[in-house]
């Protein structure tokens, strides 16, 4: 007999509940579907010239609406293909996982309508400039999901972990430059391109990747 | 080498294909048949059949409900399994230290 059969033994035992735990259902196509949302939002955002911070914050609420629902739509529909519950542990646990970040990426948006005065007049595209005083929101923005999808990815493949500190990292690293830049002047839209990067393109390169490098079938 | 904890070794739990079921399920409240089957590649045949060991030996219990009018066969672990499991793996570690050790 192997004299290592007992180590290989707990390997497999290691492995195994590792993969029960481990949440793999629709991961590509939600990250493609996202991808496509945010990025039809920071094109939209920019062709729609939406430039005021109420604007700016309804806008990107309705479209991160969007891609929640979608997402939750897609595993459904994977559920019910492969007749497996739709709320099933891994499930259960990634949703708990994300949902404080979240919450306080909505709770600051209600913080911005509340505390930049409601437009009462559609200003014009050229005068609606308050969005540049909202340059430290998309980086919050971006800083709290990636929290949210570093938080997730102890129950995912490790990739999505790493994907969570991109978002952390370039979102720490705008919000300082924000912070320390001196007379760097913006164009509104620069808020919708940051948006449309993040939340748009990486999710759609991200995506592509998982369909490149998937392996089997998903799982819950 | 002592011989006494690999005789002490639960039969039931040390067979593959029993140990694989026991491992997903320590790890996860409940696993539902179909989630099981495609975790561990395993036949519907044969994996009736270690469901039924295991939970003649008290292991795991299954209930069986419907969800959107289709049937569901959820399975999970019961302290008796949970335990059992644990002291398979605390004879395993022992096991690996012996071997260290010489």
């Amino acid at each position: 007999m192997n004299p290592n059969w007992a180590e290989e033994n707990l390997q497999t035992i290691r492995t195994l509940m590792e993969r029960s735990a481990v949440y793999r259902r629709a991961l590509a196509p939600i990250m493609l579907f996202n991808g496509v949302v945010g990025s039809a939002g920071g094109v939209c955002g920019w062709l729609m010239q939406i430039g005021s911070a109420w604007g700016f914050v309804l806008f990107w609420s309705g479209f991160a609406m969007v891609g929640l629902i979608g997402s939750f739509l897609l595993v459904r529909r994977q559920a019910l293909k492969d007749a497996e519950p739709f709320w099933s542990p891994p499930t259960r646990r990634l949703t708990q996982a994300m949902l404080p970040l979240f919450v306080v990426g909505l709770v600051l948006g209600v913080g911005v309508l509340v505390a930049w005065p409601h437009p009462t007049v559609a200003a014009p595209p050229t005068d609606s400039i308050e969005i540049e005083e909202l340059f430290w929101l998309p980086a919050v923005w971006v800083v709290l999901y990636g929290c949210a999808i570093h938080s997730a990815g102890f129950f995912t493949p490790r990739g999505l972990r790493l994907f969570g500190w991109l978002f952390v990292a370039s979102g720490c690293g705008i919000f300082l430059w924000f912070c320390l830049r001196d007379s760097i002047e913006l164009p509104w839209w620069t808020c919708h391109l940051l948006m449309g990067f993040f939340f748009g393109v990486l999710h759609l390169a991200y995506g592509a990747y998982l369909y490149l490098t998937k392996k089997g079938k998903n799982a819950a | 080498m002592n011989p006494e904890p690999f005789l002490q070794l639960d039969r039931v739990i040390h067979e593959k294909g029993r140990l694989a079921i026991m491992s997903m399920l320590a790890a996860a409240p409940e696993l539902s048949f179909t989630e099981l089957r495609n975790a561990l590649t395993m036949t519907d045949g044969n994996l009736t059949t270690h469901i039924r060991a295991l939970q003649q030996e008290g292991y795991i219990s299954v209930a069986k409900s419907y969800q959107n009018n289709r049937p569901l066969t959820t399975c999970s672990l019961t302290p008796a399994g949970r335990k059992a499991f644990a002291e398979y793996i605390n004879l395993l570690e022992k096991i690996i230290r012996q071997t260290r050790s010489k």
